[in-house]
């Protein structure tokens, strides 16, 4: 309940105070979103299967973060920027397809 | 999951660790550490849930910022190239009346020049020469008998091939304007647009450039010469047979009729400005 609260206030709060992301940033973006996205999932995932721990929610979404931008980030000084982006793209997308199976077997045993 | 290096389903086992460890081991742990000692827990009670709600928040607006981001973004494309199309237009416009405004000049030009040559009877050979030298190279315009060839892209493009190819090319207006001279046109025009000895027929992008002017299709190649005879060496010859192959490969479609009149411009004005005649010192 808190979870999908706190997202919808999120969203809202972007929504109406549409932040322009300064343009350094704009690389990291993507990144983010995905790191995200793999956070919510793992967490609804942890969830159904009973053992949801806030702490390592916010320390893993965090870190996920910070690593997935570094990586980035070395990336682009060492110009292979593009292709790392698509490597931690792939390495997440598939933490995801998995959680989201995972998450389908509980809720509908198939 | 262990696997010694070298084997050749490696990578496979990296993806299958991914797939495997999905869910964050940390969820695991501290899910054991938790069932182990009951009331020690590092992060107690509030400060945690205000800890989850406010990543959430943070995930939710950063969703929120990249669909902004992304939707921002669209609209910028599409008036940068709206921006550069009403460019275009007003530059081919620009062209289009200064190339009149030269065409009506020409034409005074040619009327002064013609009636200051005629008071004397050298003047008069020498206009006459001059008519039949600008009939040449295209400087009047003419009128005459003739052939029109019209050429258009493939209606609907044969299935199975790039449909970026079902389109006449500029090479293929070249092959029918040289197939016209070939088959003994005296002056050839494409879509309006007089042909001369220096003109080019060449591509940028999608666009057929004559003479650095866009054209748009259908493409109407006209020429002035005997019907009869330009319609049948054009037909036979190697410009006929290269349209026959391309309306089998690519679908263009393409049609010859002969036409009783036809009037094709004066060319813009030719400026040689290096060529010197031999023995003439510039």
């Amino acid at each position: 309940m808190i979870a999908v609260l706190g997202l919808l206030v999120g969203l809202v709060a972007g929504l109406v105070l549409h932040p322009t992301v300064p343009l350094w940033m704009q690389p990291y973006l993507p990144i983010a979103v995905v790191a995200a996205l793999d956070a919510v999932f793992g967490a609804a995932r942890a969830t159904l299967d009973g053992v949801f721990d806030d702490r390592v929610f916010v320390i893993s979404f965090l870190a996920n973060g910070l690593v997935a931008a570094l990586i980035v980030f070395l990336g682009d000084q060492l110009g292979v920027g593009a292709q790392l982006s698509t490597g931690v793209v792939v390495v997440l997308s598939v933490r995801i397809f998995a959680n989201v199976a995972a998450i389908r077997r509980q809720l509908f045993g198939a | 999951m262990v696997t010694p290096s070298g084997r050749p389903d490696a990578v496979t086992a990296l993806l299958g660790q991914i797939w495997d460890d999905a869910l964050d081991p940390g969820y695991a742990a501290a899910a054991g550490q938790r069932s182990s000692s009951r009331s020690d827990r590092s992060w107690n009670g509030r400060s945690v849930r205000v800890g989850t709600a406010a990543g959430l928040v943070l995930i939710g607006a950063l969703f929120a910022v990249a669909l902004v981001q992304t939707r921002a973004a669209a609209p910028a494309v599409a008036k940068g190239r709206a921006d550069l199309e009403s460019r275009i237009g007003e530059q081919t416009a620009a062209y289009d009346s200064t190339t009149a405004q030269v065409t009506a000049l020409q034409a005074q030009v040619a009327r002064i020049k013609s009636s200051q040559l005629s008071s004397t009877s050298e003047g008069e050979a020498l206009n006459r020469a001059l008519a039949a030298l600008g009939l040449q190279v295209g400087q009047v315009a003419v009128s005459g008998p003739g052939v029109a060839v019209t050429v258009d892209d493939a209606a609907t493009p044969p299935p199975g091939t790039d449909p970026s190819v079902d389109r006449v090319l500029d090479r293929d207006l070249q092959s029918v304007v040289n197939g016209l001279w070939l088959a003994g046109a005296e002056a050839v025009a494409v879509n309006d647009q007089r042909l001369t000895a220096l003109s080019a027929i060449r591509s940028a992008g999608d666009a057929i450039l004559v003479d650095y002017r866009p054209l748009t299709r259908p493409y109407v190649v006209t020429a002035i010469g005997d019907p009869g005879t330009v319609e049948t060496a054009f037909t036979s010859g190697p410009a006929g047979q290269a349209l026959r192959v391309l309306q089998q490969t690519y679908g263009i479609r393409f049609s010859i009729r002969t036409v009783d009149r036809v009037g094709l411009p004066a060319a813009t004005a030719v400026e040689l400005r290096y060529a010197r005649a031999k023995g003439v010192a510039p």
